[in-house]
């Protein structure tokens, strides 16, 4: 036998060392009493009895879905705005892995991470929403493929962007758990998983946006569009480079002793080169909109009244304003006006989503949708879960740049 | 009776290229402004430090 042999150590030693390893570091850490975990865990407990009657009695026991409105707040903001604001992990990884621009390395983890938690837990919310939440694996396993609905590309492209979201983070796994020969593997899987990552993202945000080109005569034609699936795939670039700079201050000012000196002074270009990036696009949107508009020699006369307004304050208040707040911004270098800029633009975001999914939908109904205070709690539990599972991450392994 | 209205294309094409054109150059308006120094006199100053 080979010195080198003798010397590795067999699987079944790696494996018991790995598992003693996971159980300490599943051991909680830091203070208990801080003021986000008195909010959020009785909101999660109080999430949990929620599903218990929810899975227990039905969809109608806690949530005021019915056939008129089969699609609620769990499928508007959670599945539909959280897949639109979780856009900047494929946006930064095309940018550093693909276009080599290393100014914003120091953020891929992160941002992966963030991306990856996202999918896992907003589009995880999707089994919320299903009367018979074990039908979703049909579209996967091909008990009933369902290949001529949009739904059939959604399904499989989650599936598959959720995976290679997390082939992209597993180095930074198998780091933390000193898989050395495993880390290099995975390493170079990244450039692959990278580019299809990319590919599938393009799809399925502007998928979710071709859902409901099905839905012409419910929706308001304000908001209803053929362009709706190039409208989303747009929006969700700006929206993922705003919620970028949103967590990230959050993350600087929270785990700002994880975070290396150099790392710490380079946040500032990074946020700013973020802030050029989504400036350019919402401007792009801006005019897909004004053309959009145009196109249609009757539409902009419906551009009056409440539903007017209301239009107007999306395009123009949450797309215009902080458009051109980003761009005095980078010019100016006011960091205060970035950070405000990227709010207003998550803001916009979610009030598109909105729009689009509950607010316009059936828009003509006397009985409207409006959710309820279970679906709301539940929707904060599922936010809350995850920035649990986010901060459990980030204080063991390696995601932010020790430099 | 079921019946098809089309788009007059050329009814609108007028402000389709107005708006076009508004387009392009607005954008490279913003490139331009968007890869500027910031304040004149910041750029100044850095200009003549260096």
């Amino acid at each position: 036998m080979s010195n080198a042999a003798v010397n590795s150590p067999s699987l079944g030693s790696e494996l018991a060392r790995f598992l003693k390893f996971l159980l300490q570091e599943l051991k909680p850490r830091g203070k208990w009493l801080t003021p986000f975990n008195i909010i959020s865990i009785p909101t999660i407990l109080l999430g949990l009895v929620i599903l218990y009657f929810r899975f227990t009695q039905g969809l109608g026991a806690v949530t005021n879905l019915s056939q008129q409105f089969p699609w609620g707040f769990w499928i508007g903001f959670d599945v539909i705005t959280g897949v639109a604001l979780a856009g900047g992990a494929y946006v930064i990884c095309f940018v550093v892995v693909v276009m080599r621009i290393e100014k914003y390395h120091s953020i891929l983890r992160v941002t992966v991470l963030n991306g990856f938690l996202a999918y896992l837990f907003y589009s995880g919310a999707l089994l919320l929403d299903l009367g018979r939440p074990w039908h979703i694996a049909n579209p996967i396993i091909g008990n009933s493929f369902g290949y001529n609905s949009v739904m059939f590309l959604v399904a499989w492209h989650f599936f598959v962007y959720t995976f290679a979201l997390f082939l992209e983070f597993s180095p930074a796994i198998a780091e933390w758990a000193h898989f050395d020969k495993l880390r290099k593997i995975l390493s170079k899987l990244t450039l692959a998983t990278v580019i299809l990552g990319f590919t599938i993202s393009m799809l399925h945000q502007s998928g979710l946006g071709a859902l409901f080109l099905m839905a012409k005569p419910k929706l308001h034609p304000l908001w209803y569009s053929e362009y709706l699936p190039l409208l989303f795939f747009t929006s969700s670039i700006y929206a993922g480079l705003s919620m970028i700079i949103f967590e990230g201050t959050i993350s600087h000012h929270v785990f700002k002793d994880l975070i290396g000196e150099k790392t710490h002074h380079a946040h500032d270009q990074i946020v700013l080169g973020l802030a050029k990036g989504a400036a350019v696009t919402m401007f792009v949107y801006y005019f897909f909109q004004a053309f959009i508009l145009l196109h249609d020699g009757e539409r902009w006369k419906l551009v009056t009244g409440f539903w007017g307004f209301w239009f107007l304050l999306e395009i123009i208040g949450f797309v215009l304003v902080p458009c051109f707040m980003f761009a005095y911004g980078v010019r100016h270098k006011r960091l205060g006006v970035v950070k405000v800029a990227a709010i207003v633009t998550v803001l916009g975001v979610i009030l598109n989503r909105l729009n689009v999914t509950l607010i316009a939908f059936n828009w003509y109904a006397v009985d409207r949708y409006y959710p309820s205070w279970q679906e709301i709690v539940v929707t904060l539990m599922v936010v809350f879960i995850e920035v649990w599972v986010f901060r459990w991450f980030v204080t063991r392994m390696p995601v932010f740049s020790r430099k | 009776m079921e019946y098809y209205s089309y788009v007059n294309i050329f009814e609108q094409k007028g402000v389709a290229y107005i708006l076009l054109l508004s387009f392009l150059v607005l954008a490279v308006l913003l490139i331009r402004y968007l890869s500027g120094s910031g304040d004149k006199k910041t750029a100044r100053k850095e200009g003549a430090d260096s």
